[in-house]
């Protein structure tokens, strides 16, 4: 129940609007008699009379008249307030979905790469699509039938029991049967609903995975092992929801025929206290034709409780990201330094632990403002995870990282990250033009500025490009080659005009001649900046002020290429490994 | 088509027809005798309902004045079992609707799955992944009730309908005409409505697409925010998409909802038309009877009328997805099985470039008769700028698109004629971009070669030096790897994707980039470990690190839409031309 009580305080602003919608269904379900009641009166003064006169008088159609002006102008009425209660619905709902989506957006934003590496994005969409639509169904649907049928439920007892108590109670009687039912229904019906969300988000990630994909499953012809694959997922989902849907199929059959008959109770009950004087003719007739109004209810009751069990298995999953914390925020008390920062990258025995491996040990380094560091080391020796210390992409479990001085985590973190351009290694970009891509991090900036660092990062293939600067590439930058794909990550990166320029082994797709260029663009960017560089070229290390080598999670060895080149080591070794001979053929 | 963005509409050309409808009938079709034998029952289980007042009546009329409890108690028995009669066949039409229902969204699903499968990565290209997953999961879902018991109430009613229109009609055909003078009225009422009621639902339907594209791209762009700290301008175009999104959805509530309050008030107005005209004509021809009958007819008349008006709403909503769904699935398959193509018997490896000529947009070629001439065996480097289209050459050696004039040929055969399945099997291609799946690292590497066994996973994985950093894992090869492969470096996702492509035991190798966010040192073993490999496969490697491909059999720069330069690395070099420049450029300073 802790799920509406959510919901409520989500509706904080809306409630106003929320509880008159409530109300107004209380006020249909009353109005919705009016109709039979103004018709059943006009039956009755007007035409019934007429059976025994036989006369039509000018006084008859006058009242009719009346009447039917009543009548039309009271179902205009009816249908107006009921269209109004209908569209509050609406709005509350999608306004508290609205709000929902964007407060769940944002706190996505600060959620860290831990997250991102337990949630998959097919979950996540799950979640803010399906499960979101569930909370407004529920919202705007669900509570407002579950109102309608406890007015028309209670109305109609307080009315049986204001005519004849003993047959109201004989009718009655099955009432709590139907809850019973009912309820170990919602029960048993819960588990499968949790199911079928787990059924559908595995759906949901195969889809999307499959789409993502899309190019190595073409590469290696596996378009039928996908489309086994997802079978499976979709059959699931299929079966989960016929057997979520069928559990109540198991149920229905005895609060249909128990609520149904209430009918028998009425004919039996109410026959025999006709015979024996206890009710009129009457009352008789009350109590059948509002039978009608008390099956309905019970009957419906199942099919209600059976959303709110669904609402309960989404919301669960939307409170569970709505309440995602991040360990990676700015601190209360964070720091906050006025104007650009110097640059001066510290790190202090930095150490990190991850999924139970020693992944980074012992840390000492510092560079200073304006130098460039290259970093270079084995396959998975913990580059990456270096550098992901400085922008808190994760948080050092051992030691720390400062820059001027500061902790990082001491650090605002808009503040630190506004500092630094960093281009990772797995680029990503967004369906956007060129330029929206490369103005990413500052999205004012001019047009030239952003054909500047364009320039610097050899984006000039753009020019070339059927819409120039213009052309809308594909998410994740498809349709253009890996060099060209780093290149606009560089110049992103450069763009914001970073005070520490990070580089994770950006230009390794990039042809040499380019790289070259590249490289010398950087070495005379129009505003200080300190630059680390991961690569595994000697080409991109060699003009470096330092190169530092990391091996299984320690530096193992720092200096500039000319001094790691006089000493044995690894540096020595790739040096030798890569330009093997070449000097000797280039002389 | 242009380039589709999260925050651009598709527009979709084509007028509101029947044919989706129609085209959704044959998933419907397949359920033929479900849906049957689902109208058999539900009609029977509203006929089963309709005893009951019968026998309230029989009894109030007869058994209640003549005391007979007996008669009573039977009548009860009689009305018990109409119920369960009714409740049962209720029960058993509800048990084939959930069947139905679920069978046509997995069809429906599966088959534009399938199809998806089959289009060119352009589709791919072309659209925020986002638009493409929502309409696999979410427009589906949308459709399932109307397609099943939408269609069956549809049915019921209509037949409900015409069943009191016969009624009404038999007892004063006069007075029925002035109910059914509503009928026009009403659909009046909906040819006006309905043109802003299709635009509203087919807004919603692309607003919610954008909504969820962007919300789809920000998720997996959330490093790259972070890092640009763009939280707050992304905040706010998410915000616009999101309100966006509202406006639609409430635009076409506001209109949606006319149609029922038009419903209640025009059947109010008809009735009491009737009452008005039944009163005026009262004499020997209308008995007053007659127009108590009419009048309660009339209610019934109405009520399948606004049930029909409520199916009619969500047929157009339902129109909408449905749309969408089956313009993706009318999407050109545009590399496809030629008619008649047969399977490519086992490669041996010679392949032949003729006057390959190809372009992307079909304005500016990327290669212009490309001549190339590679015997079985043979290793060839492609080197070249970025962009020159060194990787266009080795797409379109799997055909992942098609030329635009001239042949290629694989040991004589024009690769347009032969099965793609059977070309792109023999082929080992590893892309720059190496994808890795969620799932275990063997599953991953497994890939490439779906029946291979443990051992041979291992041995793929140490031929690319993968096996060391492999087994330091918590779980060795069954260790999870996330998403994307999130949990290992960019080095390390690529020599997984290097064992997936190994694996497949390639009679063409194509390794594109494989090898640049790998370290040197290893780089240099992975390549011992190839050279065993390589023997006797023909290859095609794109490397920017000269060392990797200085031990190719012929180097190629690509520039300028073709070859600039051809042979060994010993004959370039003399050449002293375009890769003696780019070779020298690493020692020179």
């Amino acid at each position: 129940m802790f799920q509406l009580r959510w919901l409520w305080a989500r509706l904080k602003g809306l409630r106003k609007k929320y509880v008159f919608a409530l109300c107004s269904t209380v006020v249909l379900a009353v109005l919705a008699l009016g109709n039979s009641a103004i018709t059943a009166y006009i039956m009755d003064t007007i035409f019934r009379p007429l059976q025994e006169t036989g006369a039509v008088g000018e006084d008859a159609v006058r009242r009719l008249v009346v009447m039917v002006a009543v009548l039309v102008g009271f179902t205009l009425f009816r249908t107006g307030f009921g269209y109004i209660s209908i569209m509050t619905y609406e709005n509350v709902s999608q306004k508290l979905i609205y709000d929902l989506r964007r407060d769940l957006y944002k706190n996505m934003q600060e959620q860290d790469q831990a997250f991102y590496s337990a949630y998959r994005t097919g979950d996540l969409m799950t979640r803010l699509t399906g499960d979101m639509d569930m909370i407004r169904h529920t919202v705007c649907w669900v509570v407002r039938q579950l109102i309608h049928c406890v007015v028309l439920f209670t109305t109609t007892t307080i009315t049986f029991f204001a005519t004849d108590w003993l047959f109201a109670l004989t009718m009655l009687a099955v009432t709590p049967f139907i809850f019973v039912i009912t309820l170990i229904f919602s029960r048993q019906v819960h588990p499968l609903y949790v199911e079928l969300r787990e059924k559908l988000s595995r759906l949901n990630t195969a889809a999307q995975e499959n789409i993502a994909g899309n190019r190595v499953v073409k590469a290696f012809a596996r378009e039928e092992y996908e489309k086994e694959r997802f079978d499976e997922k979709n059959r699931d989902y299929k079966q989960a929801n016929k057997t979520a849907s069928l559990l109540w199929l198991k149920f229905s059959p005895y609060v249909d025929t128990l609520s149904q008959s209430l009918s028998v109770a009425v004919l039996l009950a109410g026959g025999i206290f006709l015979i024996n004087g206890r009710i009129t003719i009457g009352a008789f007739t009350l109590f059948n034709g509002l039978t009608w109004t008390l099956v309905e209810p019970m009957r419906m009751l199942g099919m209600h409780l059976n959303d709110l069990q669904r609402f309960f298995a989404s919301s669960n999953k939307i409170i569970e990201l709505y309440y995602a914390k991040s360990t990676i925020t700015s601190r209360p008390d964070a720091l906050l330094p006025q104007g650009r920062l110097q640059g001066r990258v510290e790190f202090k025995g930095a150490g990190l632990r991850l999924h139970g491996a020693q992944v980074l040990k012992d840390i000492d380094l510092t560079i200073e403002p304006g130098e460039t560091v290259a970093i270079m080391g084995p396959t998975g020796s913990g580059k990456t995870s270096l550098i992901n210390l400085i922008p808190r992409f994760t948080d050092a479990t051992q030691g720390e990282v400062a820059i001027d001085g500061i902790p990082v985590r001491r650090m605002d973190l808009h503040k630190l990250r506004s500092s630094i351009g960093v281009a990772t290694q797995d680029v990503f970009l967004f369906s956007d033009t060129v330029d929206g891509n490369i103005c990413y991090g500052d999205s004012g900036m001019p047009e030239e500025e952003v054909k500047d660092f364009a320039r610097m990062a050899a984006v000039d293939f753009a020019e070339k490009l059927p819409q120039g600067f213009d052309t809308v590439i594909g998410e994740r930058g498809t349709g253009l080659s890996g060099g060209q794909k780093q290149r606009i990550a560089l110049a992103r990166a450069l763009a914001v005009k970073p005070i520490l320029l990070i580089l994770d082994d950006t230009t390794s797709a990039v042809d040499l001649e380019t790289e070259k260029y590249i490289q010398e663009q950087l070495a005379a960017l129009s505003f200080p900046c300190t630059k680390i560089i991961v690569a595994q070229r000697i080409s991109t290390t060699k003009r470096a002020d330092k190169v530092v080598v990391i091996e299984d999670g320690r530096i193992t060895q720092v200096g500039t290429h000319k001094e790691l080149c006089s000493q044995p080591g690894y540096y020595r070794e790739v040096y030798r490994l890569q330009n093997g001979g070449m000097e000797k053929e280039a002389v | 088509m242009a380039r589709n963005r999260f925050d651009v509409d598709e527009n979709l050309e084509t007028p509101f027809n029947i044919k989706h409808l129609l085209r959704a009938g044959a998933y419907i079709g397949r359920h033929k005798k479900k849906m049957a034998l689902s109208l058999l029952y539900s009609a029977v289980s509203a006929a089963a309902a309709l005893v009951g007042p019968l026998l309230v009546q029989r009894g109030i009329n007869v058994s209640v004045p003549n005391k007979d409890y007996g008669e009573l108690v039977l009548l009860s028995a009689v009305m018990l079992l109409a119920i369960l009669v009714s409740v049962l066949f209720g029960r058993a039409r509800s048990k084939y609707m959930i069947s139905v229902g679920q069978e046509i969204i997995y069809d429906i699903r599966k088959d534009l799955f399938a199809h998806l499968q089959k289009l060119p990565f352009q589709f791919y290209d072309d659209r925020p992944h986002g638009k493409i997953l929502v309409r696999v999961i979410n427009y589906i879902n949308s459709v399932s009730d109307a397609l099943s018991n939408g269609i069956i109430n549809f049915v019921l009613e209509i037949f409900n309908l015409l069943l009191i229109a016969a009624f009404m009609l038999i007892c004063d055909v006069k007075l029925s005409l002035v109910v059914m003078a509503g009928v026009p009225l009403l659909l009046m009422v909906i040819v006006l409505v309905k043109p802003a009621q299709r635009r509203a639902w087919q807004d919603v339907s692309n607003k919610s697409s954008n909504l969820n594209a962007y919300l789809h791209e920000s998720l997996d762009g959330m490093k790259i925010t972070q890092a640009f700290t763009r939280e707050e301008e992304n905040a706010g175009i998410y915000d616009k998409l999101n309100q966006n999104y509202r406006r639609s959805w409430m635009r076409a509530q506001y209109t949606s909802n006319l149609i029922w309050v038009s419903v209640d008030n025009i059947s109010t107005w008809v009735v009491g038309a009737m009452y008005l005209v039944g009163l005026c004509a009262l004499g020997p021809g209308m008995q007053i009877g007659t127009v108590i009958a009419l009048s309660s007819y009339a209610w019934r008349f109405w009520q399948p009328m606004l049930s029909l008006s409520n199916l009619y709403n969500t047929f157009i909503n339902a129109v909408a997805y449905l749309e969408r769904i089956f313009e993706m699935m009318d999407e050109p398959v545009t590399v496809d099985d030629a008619p008649g193509a047969t399977a490519l018997p086992p490669i041996e490896g010679k392949v032949e470039f003729r006057d390959v000529t190809f372009s992307y947009d079909g304005s500016v070629n990327v290669l212009e008769n490309f001549q190339l001439t590679v015997n079985p065996g043979e290793s060839i480097a492609l080197v070249g700028p970025t962009g020159a289209g060194k990787t266009t050459v080795v797409n379109l050696l799997s055909r992942f698109y098609d030329l635009t004039g001239g042949q290629l040929l694989l040991d004589g055969r024009d690769i347009a004629g032969v099965t793609l399945q059977s070309l792109r099997s023999q082929m080992g291609i590893m892309l720059q971009d190496s994808f890795i799946f969620s799932g275990t690292i063997m599953d991953n590497i497994r890939y490439g070669r779906l029946d291979a066994t443990d051992e041979e996973v291992v041995a793929a994985a140490k031929t690319v030096c993968a096996h060391e950093f492999i087994s330091q894992m918590e779980d060795g090869y069954d260790t999870q790897v996330n998403e994307r492969g999130s949990r290992l470096s960019q080095g390390q996702r690529q020599l997984v994707a290097f064992a997936r492509t190994l694996l497949c035991d390639p009679k063409i190798l194509v390794l594109d980039e494989a090898t640049s966010s790998i370290d040197a040192k290893t780089e240099k073993l992975v390549q011992q470990g190839l050279q065993a490999l390589l023997k006797g496969r023909t290859s095609f490697i794109i490397a920017h690190r000269l060392s990797t491909i200085k031990s190719c059999d012929r180097i190629l720069y690509i520039a300028d839409k073709g070859i600039a330069e051809m042979g060994s690395h010993e004959q370039l070099m003399a050449k002293k031309g375009k890769y003696y420049h780019l070779y020298t450029a690493q020692v020179e300073d």
